[in-house]
């Protein structure tokens, strides 16, 4: 599956996957609200925060390739409603949305890319994030791999055994998903014995905790500084005649 | 339909981010209570079984082939609120593993997927699988679901002045409507497979007698629905209807709003203005939220 690359991105070592979750979800959050609250982002801001993003990209020692590449996953949702607004008449809002929504999408790879899920939830656990949520969304990545597996598997063999017609081919889907479900359903509870068993007590242990180092308040300090003061150095002009007035 | 970051206006996503953040917390905390401690598992394995399902494919015709979206299956099969928890832990994977819809937006495409489409997709089955509208109450609830999600994402981004000539307009609701019919399809499938291996996998529908309510329930979630659509494909409808009858110049606002027009007065630029109203608003309604919430808590603890 298309994700397993993430997960050895973040396996690497660089100053960026050192530093602390929250930090660095922070900065992703400043970031998107500077691209997202723009009505239409100024070409010389929208060059700058790309540059401030590539020098992120080279600074976590990622292939910058590989992640524009994943980022491009907006594209064709992207793409689409840009061609529309462009035939609509309007070839520069276009543009700019499309821009918008791929830094936001080149943002939240350089955090996944840098940070592993278990560290992204423990992140949104401090920033009070309901428990039963976050509890799901790790068992849900830990078991899609095993899942998919399993799908494909079924896939394949009811391929094997050849098709007879669309309906009989619907009805075979339908009962293999039905398999599934019930197979699903035994393995939860399977999980949840084991879970008991192993001593679990509703959250998950942290391997390898990271303090909250000075460096870190560094990294926030550039990493949400930097978006915010590109995003607002047009109206900074503004800003300095209202505050003397 | 996943929303990505950048497309929806700020009033637009933060007002929905500020919607559902709260009500993703209740939602949390009525499915732990609803549900015994064993469900956390469940929960997660269930939206595994989702990812999953997108792997098997169901031959529509014209070499083309459709896949569960499932907000429907998981209503009528773990009970709403635990079905809504399973949907926004999705929407959350895939918005940061997969890149399939935003973070900042993440607040809209819950509430049109998880919320929304959750509720109704699970309306027709609790009211009326009881009798012997069974197949179609299913039928009818994974119909819903898509297409309930996927008109509020297109009211959402024309609110956000994405403009979209009619032509278009049409083309996306008739793709909406065949997406919705397959869905409505698979859901019938896969439920009735499902019942065939274990009926105590389903979960009880409420009995018979609720029909008026039901009726008006889904009414409500419709009109609601088509009701957003038509405001933000007609942003100006009532102002211009206002203007004509001429009382627009005699109407005054009861009381003086500090965000008038969603803008903040204090900054000479148009972004600054509109995105510190947002915030400001976001920030108001997330400080009510929380009061109230002290507040509800320390009535309980009393």
């Amino acid at each position: 599956m298309h994700y397993l690359n993430l997960e050895d991105w973040t396996r690497r070592s660089s100053p960026v996957h050192a530093r602390e979750a929250r930090v660095k979800l922070a900065a992703l959050m400043v970031f998107l609200i500077a691209v997202g609250s723009a009505g239409r982002l100024p070409w010389p801001v929208a060059i700058a925060l790309a540059l401030l993003l590539l020098a992120g990209l080279v600074a976590a020692r990622l292939p910058v390739a590989g992640v524009l590449l994943r980022a491009g996953a907006v594209l064709p949702f992207g793409l689409t409603l840009a061609v529309v607004t462009a035939l609509a008449g309007d070839l520069g809002r276009g543009a700019s949305l499309l821009t918008k929504s791929y830094l936001s999408a080149v943002a939240v790879v350089l955090l996944t890319a840098t940070t592993t899920l278990p560290e992204i939830l423990r992140a949104l656990e401090s920033f009070r994030a309901p428990r039963l949520l976050l509890l799901v969304v790790q068992f849900l990545y830990r078991y899609l791999l095993v899942l998919a597996g399993q799908a494909t598997r079924m896939r394949m063999a009811a391929e094997c055994r050849g098709g007879r017609g669309r309906r009989w081919r619907f009805q075979a889907a339908a009962g293999s998903l039905a398999v599934l479900f019930g197979s699903s359903r035994r393995r939860a509870d399977g999980i949840y014995r084991a879970m008991l068993a192993r001593g679990f007590d509703g959250r998950w242990p942290a391997l390898a905790p990271k303090p909250f180092r000075a460096a870190d308040a560094w990294f926030l300090l550039i990493a949400a500084g930097a978006p915010l003061a590109i995003r607002l150095s047009p109206d900074l002009p503004h800003l300095g005649a209202a505050w003397l007035r | 339909m996943h929303i990505p970051d950048g497309f929806l206006a700020t009033p637009v996503w933060a007002a929905l981010d500020a919607v559902s953040i709260p009500a993703v917390g209740y939602l949390a905390r009525r499915a732990q209570r609803d549900l015994e401690e064993s469900r956390a598992p469940l929960l997660g394995v269930m939206g595994a079984f989702v990812f999953a399902a997108q792997m098997i494919n169901f031959p529509v015709g014209i070499g083309t082939s459709g896949h569960l979206v499932g907000s429907a299956l998981l209503a009528s099969t773990l009970g709403p609120s635990a079905a809504a928890v399973v949907m926004t832990a999705i929407l959350a994977v895939q918005a940061f593993i997969f890149q399939d819809g935003g973070i900042l937006v993440l607040g809209a495409n819950v509430f049109n997927m998880a919320f929304a489409g959750v509720l109704a997709g699970y309306l027709p089955f609790h009211y009326w699988s009881a009798g012997r509208w069974r197949r179609f109450a299913v039928f009818l609830g994974g119909f819903l679901s898509v297409l309930v999600a996927a008109l509020l994402a297109l009211a959402q981004l024309l609110a956000s002045g994405v403009p979209m000539p009619p032509a278009i307009l049409a083309v996306s609701a008739g793709l909406f409507l065949v997406t919705a019919l397959l869905e409505g399809a698979i859901t019938l499938a896969v439920f009735q497979a499902i019942e065939r291996i274990h009926p105590g996998w389903i979960r009880k529908p409420s009995p018979a007698g609720g029909r008026v309510t039901a009726s008006l329930a889904l009414a409500a979630v419709m009109l609601g629905t088509l009701g957003v659509l038509f405001a933000s494909s007609f942003p100006d409808g009532l102002e211009n209807m206002a203007g004509r009858l001429g009382i627009a110049g005699q109407a005054r606002n009861l009381f003086e709003t500090p965000l008038v027009d969603y803008e903040f007065r204090f900054f000479q630029s148009e972004w600054l203005r509109k995105g510190s109203a947002g915030l400001i608003g976001l920030t108001v309604v997330y400080l009510v939220c929380a009061a109230m919430a002290r507040g509800l808590a320390r009535r309980k603890r009393a």
